[in-house]
Order: structure tokens, then C-alpha cells, then sequence
């Protein structure tokens, strides 16, 4: 789907509905959008929690009524003994949302059951999301 | 003063680096931060099974930190630790040996915010560099905060303004990558910058409400700037990297002192101290001494060594916490959003 910063949050609440896991993986270049879709997204999932750039923390806390959502910025880490030595399974594996950007280095350890968004920059600014459920591939509709 | 000679030992782990220091009365005696280095000298004796870095680290670095000192861990009265925010793992390395550290040598165990750490390093006692008196206005700049804080006293402090996406360090750090420069790309930037012209290229500044940050729509401004004028001459960047990163950096500052003027005039205080990594900038430095020409600021920046993350700052609010008996009980826990 094709969408503009101003429609961004029906966006997230229609990425929401269409999830099949917890866990969300955000691929695209930089400046195409991940952490201003992720904040979309965890409002969308119902945290008033500010949510800013992970870029240095690696991952920012926020909390819903009864979950929690862990939000990765995964941009600095050189390699997969970085991710290990932080603990990155115990988050992944923890039943909580999951949000990553940058997640290349660490496909390896991902759980069976994610949901990939693909962003691109469409040269009028507005941006091309692709909505990929490894899970569940005939969804592609959503 | 019952207590003369007040020995306080600081852990920092709450992010990259895993730290520690020994303060006296104020003073700092030893600021380490680990490396390679340390390992070799402490004889390579690490714990095998550790798996993460700040677990391999914390046990030599506070050998270190005290034997620089030249104290042995009998003489410490307290321990003070980085409680948050942070990367929880990291937090936890830290906060557990404090609690363990202190509770063997039955001591007060401190817990210490990391923010409010970066603005009580003003506190440091350190000749050549002056302490900022109360009420002040405190900017924490770094790779991953960037904060407007009224300062009212040691413990009562306010966050009047943030960043609502990026850190300005990693506005910095981003925009280096977009011109293809290392990461982190901040100091390289701010070399560049006192070569280039800080007008040849104009970015337009975010409008956000109050006194928020954001830079997250800059780095797309540049971006595409950066795209746009490749398309023209694919040499561009390399042809204009100085009048690139001295546009950048000037934005950037830019953006920072409109913020702190506006600060400065709502709160009516003209003490104004920075502190984070990014108070290393030479641009930022500039601007503030320009402050007190034009604004009539008295402006405060600290020995760089405790702006970045380090555990000096913990110790300084280690001891100023200690002075007013302010401890903390063994069942305190780490906090990866302990806000100030």
C-alpha cells in the first residue's frame, strides 16, 4: 500500500489488524520512516508512551494497559555476538510485542512467527509499504 | 562535619561502556572506563562463562578504579550505582554487583539516575571549571538524549523539553553516514565544519511545539538534499563536504540554542550548563560563548572526560546523595525508564 505521513496512523491500525504475531520487523533505508511508523504503531496498540529513536539505547521500553512493547533500533550492532551479548533472545522470547528496525543481522535468531513490513521513499516523498507475512503469505491483501 | 573523608566507589553500565570511579569528598581520584587494556593488566583474568561484555568487564574495571585510587575497597563508605535509564542487561550487571559489593562490606548502597548523573557532574569538584548555582537551565546532549532540565536544587530537577524522535548525537552521527563518513561521525563533522562555509546550504528547522526537540525530519532533509544534488553532479559530496557539514552542524546548534533562548526566557534563569558527549562540539561551545555576549548567559561545560557516559558522575551524586543519608534498601532494581 501506498500511504503519506498524515494518514499514518489509520495505517498502523490497519497493519494491527492484519498482524499474525507479535513480533513486527521493519525494513527500509534510512529517513524512510521506521521509527515515525513505530510510533504510529504503538499508539495504534494503545501506550501513551512517548516513543523516541532506539538508534543508541538499542531498545526502548513502553508499556499498554497489560503488555509491553520493545522497540529495537538494531542500526549500530556489528554483529550477532553484539545482539547476544544484550540478551536479545530473552526479548524475543518474551511474549511481548516486539518492534524492530534494522533487523538484518539478527534473522537468524528470530521466532518462527513474525510480520515483515518492507518501506520504501516513493520519489513524491509518500511512502510504499509492503506488508509481508512469513506466517500466513496468502494475507498479502491486508 | 562528622565525617571528613567520605571514600565513594561509582559503577556506570547503563549502556555501551562499563565504568567505574572513586570520589573523595568531591573529588574524583580515578575514572575508568573499560577497554582491551584493562583485561591485559588486570592479567586476563576474566570470568570464563561471561558471556556479556560489561560482565567481563565490571570485575577488572573496579580493581582498577580503586587501585588507581590508591584505596583499598575496606576504606569506600558507600557504593552508588546507575539504577537507569538504560539498556536493561547492561543495568542489571552493574546494579547487581553494586548490591552485592556493598552488602559484603556492609555499606549504604546508592542508586543513582544516569540523567540526573550527566547535570550533578557539574558538582565535580575540579580546578578551572566553576559550578553552577541554583536555579539553572541544564542541556544534556548526547548520542542518545537530548533534554532541557530546570535544575532547582541537587534533587529537584524538572524536564521542560525533549526530544520527541532522534537524539541530536545521532542527528550528528546520521547525517555523517549519509555523507559516507564513519560512525560515529560527530567529531568528523565538527572538523570539517570550522573548514566549510555553515551558510553554503540551507535546511529548514522542524517546527515543534513548546520546548521538544526533533531531528528525525532533518536527517530526511538531508537526505534528500544530499539525493537531489547527486542526481546533478555525482560528485557532489565529495566536491562540498566541508560546506555540507558546516551547514549541518550550524543547523543543529542552531536548533539547540533556539530552544534554550526560548527556555532561558520562560524561566527568566541565565545559568545555563550542558553536559552528554555532544557539549564536546566546538560549534556548541561557540554558540554558547556567544550567549553571553548576546543573552547575558553565564554558561557552564565540564572537563569532557565527565560529559560522555561515565562513572565519575555517578560518584558525585554517590557522595551528595550520602551527605543527606539518602540510601538505598537491597531490594532496589534496576530501571531501563527511570525518568528524572
Amino acid at each position: 500500500m501506498k500511504y503519506t505521513l498524515n494518514a499514518i496512523d489509520e495505517v498502523a491500525s490497519q497493519i494491527i489488524s492484519c498482524l499474525t504475531s507479535k513480533t513486527i520487523l521493519l525494513y527500509g533505508n534510512m529517513g524512510v520512516g521506521k521509527t515515525t511508523l513505530t510510533k504510529a504503531l504503538v499508539k495504534a496498540l494503545g501506550s501513551d508512551d512517548e516513543v523516541s529513536s532506539p538508534t543508541f539505547s538499542i531498545v526502548n521500553e513502553y508499556e499498554t494497559q497489560n503488555d509491553k512493547i520493545y522497540h529495537f533500533d538494531l542500526y549500530r550492532i556489528k554483529d550477532l555476538e553484539e545482539a547476544y551479548s544484550f540478551g536479545i533472545e530473552e526479548y524475543l522470547y518474551s511474549n511481548n510485542w516486539v518492534i524492530i528496525e534494522w533487523p538484518e543481522l539478527i534473522e537468524s535468531l528470530l521466532p518462527k512467527e513474525v510480520d515483515r513490513l518492507d518501506l520504501e521513499l516513493n520519489p513524491d516523498h509518500s511512502r510504499f509499504l509492503k506488508l509481508n507475512f512469513e506466517s500466513n503469505l496468502d494475507k498479502q491483501v491486508c | 562535619m562528622a565525617e571528613q573523608n567520605i571514600f565513594i566507589l561509582g559503577i556506570e553500565s547503563s549502556c555501551d561502556d562499563t565504568a567505574a570511579s572513586v570520589i573523595h569528598n568531591g573529588k574524583i581520584l580515578s575514572n575508568v572506563i573499560a577497554n582491551q587494556k584493562i583485561h591485559e593488566e588486570y592479567g586476563g583474568v576474566v570470568p570464563e562463562l561471561a558471556s556479556r561484555a560489561h560482565q567481563q568487564n565490571i570485575v577488572p574495571v573496579v580493581a582498577q578504579a580503586l587501585a588507581k585510587a590508591n584505596i583499598t575497597k575496606d576504606k569506600l563508605h558507600a557504593v552508588a550505582f546507575t539504577r537507569g535509564p538504560g539498556l536493561m542487561g547492561s543495568l542489571l550487571v552493574g546494579t547487581s554487583f553494586a548490591k552485592s559489593l556493598a552488602y559484603g562490606l556492609n555499606i549504604p548502597l546508592i542508586d543513582v539516575n544516569h540523567m540526573q548523573a550527566h547535570i550533578l557532574a557539574h558538582y565535580i569538584e575540579e580546578e578551572g571549571f566553576n559550578k553552577p548555582p541554583f536555579p539553572f537551565l541544564a542541556m544534556t546532549i548526547s548520542g542518545g538524549h537530548t533534554q532541557i532540565v530546570r535544575v532547582n536544587s541537587y534533587f529537584d530537577m524538572t524536564v521542560i523539553g525533549e526530544t520527541i524522535d532522534d537524539a541530536v548525537g545521532e542527528a550528528f552521527d546520521k547525517s555523517g553516514k549519509i555523507l559516507g563518513l564513519g560512525y560515529p561521525a560527530g567529531p568528523e563533522i565538527d572538523k570539517r565544519a570550522k573548514l566549510g562555509n555553515p551558510k553554503a546550504f540551507k535546511f529548514t528547522k522542524p517546527k515543534v511545539d513548546g520546548l521538544n526537540f526533533s531531528f528525525s525530519g532533518l536527517k530526511t532533509a538531508i537526505l534528500y538534499f544530499v539525493q537531489n544534488e547527486t542526481k546533478k553532479n555525482p560528485r557532489f559530496i565529495e566536491d562540498n563536504l566541508n560546506d555540507i557539514c558546516a551547514s549541518i552542524q550550524y543547523t543543529i546548534i542552531g536548533i539547540l540554542i533556539d530552544k534554550l533562548k526560548t527556555a532561558s526566557k520562560q524561566t527568566g534563569i541565565k545559568h545555563i550548563a550542558i553536559g552528554g558527549g555532544v557539549s564536546a562540539n566546538s560549534g556548541i561551545r561557540q554558540a554558547l560563548k556567544d550567549g553571553e555576549q548576546k543573552f547575558g548567559w553565564t554558561t557552564y561545560v565540564p572537563k569532557f572526560e565527565f560529559t560522555t557516559d561515565n562513572a565519575a558522575m555517578i560518584a558525585i551524586v554517590g557522595y551528595l546523595k550520602y551527605l543527606e543519608g539518602d540510601f538505598s534498601k537491597q531490594t532496589v532494581t534496576a530501571s531501563a525508564r527511570l525518568k528524572i
